[in-house]
């Protein structure tokens, strides 16, 4: 509860001091994000969807049409599964409740493409990202756990609408959504692919 | 004050995507928390043993030292033992009767910070229950097979079948069937036939048809 307190007096700075934001080339973008694990994913590690996730994008309008810059992310992805027992060699048996805990932060170069340009109402806007996504695995068989962590590529495309707040003001608000590969052939998994909504905002800094 | 708006930014980033973890541990009952492991020969027919005899104690075997005790959850899961392997047709008799089974109830506990791994309890097995008990001196155990998910940090409650039956043939103390509990709550003598029936439950083919 104390973090959230903590994250809450931080995000409310944030929104304060964004309102003197002026329009420059170099954005942030901090987004709330929402992830569904998709074929593989879905199949071989988590079915949940993901209500724990945000992103966060840097980045330079190199003209009115086109930025570029850098993407973070951070997902938590957990699942617990009832009790089965599972085969474990060929003598062993073992009874558990197993649960899945993956985190994903993905790190990644990133373009902007807004077709529309300029100062209007609504910026539509398409998106691409191409990098790197660290991943974390911890698989509870009951209250024991198994870590491992891998690094994997990740690719993004996207779309979404930019809505300023304000004619110049520097900021506005984001929706969009994202298509995410993910391979990853590790612990039995194919791909940790997914498919996000994001809603948040943007502002204008030095 | 950019500079500034970065940073928090930044923090809040942070302190957001480390807090927002569901933690596996804080979702699980003590029911949820607990496996439960087996293993056995599988070159073995059960049903060529009929009788069996349970250690009248158990091992508690804590940070390396081995005493052997009865409380009343020892004698719990003793009972368990006995009731369950009764109730797959095999016969209890006394230890001097030379059963075809010896089975014995071990608590394994470690608080230190190292772990106790399968190798050092079967290594030691010896120790904690000496050949001489089963009326076999000068006799070693023997397991035919590998452990290799009993890494115990914590409370364990392990359960062991030896063929008496055929260890002057083998001229070892064969290993035939094993199982083990871990997790929270299992020291208790009120939930002792459930956890042991959790492991008969997994070993249909340990019948005396």
């Amino acid at each position: 509860m104390k973090l959230k307190y903590i994250c809450t007096l931080l995000a409310g700075t944030l929104l304060t001091a964004t309102l003197f934001a002026q329009e420059t080339p170099l954005k942030l973008n901090i987004n709330y994000n929402y992830s569904f694990p998709l074929s593989n994913f879905k199949k071989d590690a988590v079915e949940n969807s993901s209500p724990r996730g945000f992103t966060g994008n840097l980045m330079y309008n190199t003209s009115s049409k086109l930025a570029v810059g850098l993407g973070i992310g951070y997902q938590d992805y957990y699942e617990k599964t009832g009790r089965q027992t599972y085969k474990y060699g060929q003598s062993q048996d073992i009874s558990a409740v197993v649960s899945n805990s993956i985190q994903q932060i993905p790190v990644m170069a990133r373009v902007e493409f807004t077709p529309g340009g300029g100062n209007t109402m609504v910026l539509p806007y398409v998106s691409i990202a191409a990098g790197a996504n660290f991943v974390n695995y911890d698989q509870f068989l009951g209250q024991f756990v198994n870590h491992a962590s891998a690094t994997g590529f990740r690719g993004q495309a996207g779309l979404g609408v930019k809505i300023p707040f304000g004619k110049n003001s520097g900021w506005g608000a984001d929706i969009g959504g994202t298509y995410d590969y993910a391979p990853l052939k590790k612990w039995g998994f194919k791909d940790v692919s997914s498919a996000n909504v994001h809603g948040g905002i943007y502002f204008s800094i030095k | 004050m950019k500079t500034n708006l970065t940073l928090a930014v930044a923090v809040t980033f942070m302190l957001i995507a480390t807090g927002c973890k569901k933690q596996p541990l804080d979702n699980l009952t003590a029911d949820e928390s607990r496996i439960y492991i087996t293993d056995h020969d599988s070159t073995i027919n059960f049903s060529s043993y009929n009788t069996f005899s349970v250690s009248d104690s158990a091992a508690l075997i804590q940070n390396g030292k081995v005493t052997k005790e009865l409380d009343e959850v020892d004698a719990a899961y003793i009972a368990a033992v006995k009731n369950a392997m009764q109730a797959r047709g095999f016969v209890l008799v006394d230890k001097s009767d030379h059963p075809d089974l010896g089975i014995t109830v071990n608590n394994i506990v470690s608080t230190s910070t190292g772990v106790i791994s399968n190798n050092s309890y079967w290594d030691y097995y010896g120790s904690y229950w000496d050949p001489y008990y089963w009326g076999y001196p000068g006799y070693g155990y023997y397991l035919p097979y590998s452990y290799s998910v009993y890494q115990i940090t914590e409370g364990a409650i392990s359960i062991d079948m030896v063929d008496l039956k055929n260890a002057p043939e083998n001229d070892k103390l064969k290993v035939v069937w094993t199982g083990l509990i871990r997790g929270s709550g299992i020291f208790d003598q009120s939930i002792a036939g459930n956890q042991v029936q959790a492991l008969f439950d997994q070993s249909p083919y340990l019948k005396n048809d």
